[in-house]
């Protein structure tokens, strides 16, 4: 064996076991009717836990829901970011503490954010509501035209700041001399931020945009803490659907079923946005 | 210098550690059980069960609730298990049972002379019973009762409700610009069905008839559904769809809501005196639900089956389930599951009084566990997630209950 091999070798042993050994096992599963609490009753059938999966109308719902959460929050989070990058990179003394502060919602662990803000937003002892009150305002923010639309702001509280730190970085690293030769030829802030920095920061964008996308079709935490997918369904996410299928319910194969077509549909959307950044 | 052999060293290592384990696995039983107050008092008398056992040590893992099924199936699915004593609510018991998670405990309780199995209340004592086999003994009682503020009650010159209608007319005559009549817990899953089951036995309704058959869409659980909608309509707190348990004994302990459906223990913890009420202590009451039929939780004590000391936790489940450590456990505040010990005067002194456990003797001899029998946690989901889209306006009663007996029928 060649000195690569031998060095690759601890690798990818490790990736086989952490990686392709469970992927290969959820394919499996997603192919029987694999129950947690009737494992000596495995039986193999083929498609059907994916045709499930695809008639199930708790499926599409709850795809429909996170795509809504996906798009809302990732773009929030990518204006927002951008604005506070920009705001930020013009500060002389305070940009080091304003970015710390601005950072410190994402190290907060996503269970408790969404338990704060159970509480912060609840009727009858939330803080928000009672300054809102102050002012002749009554928001129900759980309720059935707003539970998804709480969601997604805590979603951007949170995740702002990531954004925040990816754009600020992409700004301080931007060439100085398009935008002096620019000032020179009395171009606009507006036209400058139109024609040199959003395009200079694209990777930047299109890096960022992927990879509060794929988190943010993972969100699970706030959805269990506050809502539980209701009122009825309409906060009810994929990765809710697929836990309460899998570890509440036990039904493995199902729930196996479904996180593939659910990776199938990502990598087709990460795909899309991919190609419509690259070109653009 | 004189430095010892590694290989000796690790030798004596691995020997000192494994020696250790063996003797230690002996005399150790781990147990899973959740985090609330009952649990505080186990683990106190569990001092005295290791004095008087000084060979069997017992290691409590508390955790959340929301924690404990996924643990108890890991340890389940394991060749040995992790836990030896498993606490079961009793939406899993059937499940658990003919998985095969459970040991049978009919023998030992045989076994014992003067246990008495026949003392623990029969509603409650059945939940551990699958299939003519006992898997599960009672362990504490969270049956629903209605929990009234008396000073308000009196006010309106009304008596206690007992039946629906009463119920929503006090709610609603109790409800002002700042009191809510009822603090309801219209939480999608597991809380709405909780309560909400209550007003179905109120109706005369059912989610499964005696013969299996869903009949969760009749006409009484229509007629139930539709009471509770307009009851949280005009007497529940503003914006409340989303509230559970804590946003409930929030807003009756501050003084914003004059009655709830809760567990039967709650009561007590709203009388302390010094206590999360303040200066409402000792206001509150506890009367059956309206209509007489309330809704039953029980946790039982298990052994697992695949555990290597089934002997050593069924020594530490009868000690603590006996007849006068029970009567300790009660006394200490525990919610009772025996008879003999809910009807002891002396409890009822040196307990919460004889008031209160005469309500709750009640309460239990007409209670119906939540759900039963495979699929249980799925039945409560799926039901607890159409009746709060019918509170939420998104569906009409009706279609509500239709759409959750479908998904019922295609469930089982």
């Amino acid at each position: 064996m060649g000195l690569r091999l031998r060095f690759l070798l601890p690798l990818a042993l490790l990736l086989t076991g952490i990686l392709v050994y469970p992927l290969v096992f959820a394919g499996w599963i997603s192919v029987h009717d694999y129950q947690l609490t009737r494992l000596s009753d495995i039986r193999f059938t083929g498609a059907e836990n994916f045709t499930d999966t695809f008639r199930n109308p708790n499926f599409w719902n709850a795809l429909g829901n996170t795509l809504i959460f996906v798009l809302g929050a990732v773009s929030l989070e990518l204006v927002l970011g951008l604005a506070l990058a920009l705001l930020v990179q013009r500060l002389d003394r305070a940009r080091h503490l304003a970015r710390s502060l601005l950072l410190a919602p994402m190290f907060i662990t996503p269970i408790a954010v969404g338990l704060l803000f159970r509480f912060l937003l609840n009727a009858e002892i939330g803080v928000i509501p009672f300054l809102l009150r102050g002012v002749g305002l009554s928001i129900d923010w759980f309720g059935p035209q707003l539970a998804l639309f709480s969601l997604i702001l805590i979603d951007t509280w949170q995740w702002t700041p990531f954004m925040f730190l990816m754009f600020l970085a992409g700004l301080e690293s931007l060439p100085r001399s398009p935008f002096e030769a620019a000032e020179v030829d009395g171009a606009s802030r507006w036209s400058q931020f139109l024609h040199l920095t959003l395009p200079l920061l694209r990777p930047v964008i299109l890096v960022a945009l992927i990879i509060r996308s794929l988190d943010a079709f993972k969100v699970f935490e706030y959805v269990f803490a506050i809502t539980r997918g209701g009122p009825g369904t309409s906060t009810e996410t994929i990765q809710y659907l697929i836990y309460q299928t899998g570890f509440r319910f036990y039904r493995l194969g199902e729930a196996a079923a479904m996180a593939f077509v659910l990776v199938a549909v990502t990598l087709v959307l990460v795909f899309l946005l991919y190609t419509v950044l690259r070109r653009s | 210098m004189n430095h010892p052999n590694p290989w000796r060293k690790a030798s004596f290592l691995a020997l000192t550690l494994l020696s250790g384990t063996f003797t230690a696995a002996a005399a150790e039983i781990n147990v899973i059980i959740e985090e609330v107050p009952e649990y505080d008092i186990v683990r106190e008398l569990t001092a005295q069960f290791e004095a008087e056992y000084p060979d069997i040590e017992v290691n409590f893992d508390a955790m959340p609730f929301d924690a404990m099924r996924d643990r108890i199936l890991t340890s389940s699915l394991a060749p040995s298990a992790v836990y030896d004593v498993i606490i079961v609510d009793n939406p899993w018991m059937t499940e658990f049972a003919r998985a095969g998670y459970l040991a049978p405990l009919d023998e030992r309780i045989a076994a014992i002379p003067g246990y008495d199995f026949s003392d623990f209340l029969a509603p409650l004592r059945e939940i551990g019973i699958v299939d003519g086999t006992i898997y599960g003994v009672p362990y504490y009682n969270y049956a629903l009762g209605l929990i009234v503020r008396e000073d308000l009650l009196a006010a309106t010159g009304r008596g206690a409700p007992t039946t629906l209608d009463e119920y929503r007319a006090l709610a609603r005559e109790l409800t002002t610009e700042s009191m809510a009549g009822a603090a309801m817990q219209p939480q999608r899953g597991y809380k709405i069905m909780e309560e909400w089951k209550n007003w179905l036995y109120a109706e005369g309704g059912e989610v499964f008839n005696e013969q299996g058959e869903v009949v969760i869409n009749s006409p009484e659980a229509v007629a139930a559904l539709e009471a509770y909608i307009d009851t949280y309509e005009t007497s529940a707190p503003e914006n409340s769809l989303n509230w559970g348990f804590d946003e409930a004994l929030r807003a009756v302990a501050g003084g914003r809501a004059a009655t709830m459906l809760s567990y039967n223990w709650m009561l007590p913890t709203l009388n302390e005196e010094g206590g999360i009420a303040g200066e409402r202590a000792g206001l509150f009451k506890l009367y059956e639900v309206p209509g007489g039929k309330a809704v039953l939780g029980t946790w039982s004590w298990s052994i697992a089956a695949n555990s290597e000391h089934a002997d050593d936790a069924w020594t530490f489940i009868s000690w603590i389930t006996s007849k006068p450590i029970e009567k300790e456990r009660v006394m200490a505040g525990g919610a009772p599951v025996r008879r003999s010990v809910i009807e002891d005067p002396q409890v009822w002194a040196e307990g919460y009084g004889e008031d209160y456990y005469t309500t709750l003797v009640g309460i239990l001899e007409d209670a119906a566990p939540l759900a039963r029998g495979n699929g249980a946690e799925e039945v409560i989901n799926i039901v607890g997630t159409h009746l709060n889209a019918a509170v939420a306006g998104q569906k009409t009663p009706q279609e509500a209950l239709d759409d959750a007996a479908a998904e019922l029928e295609r469930m089982r």
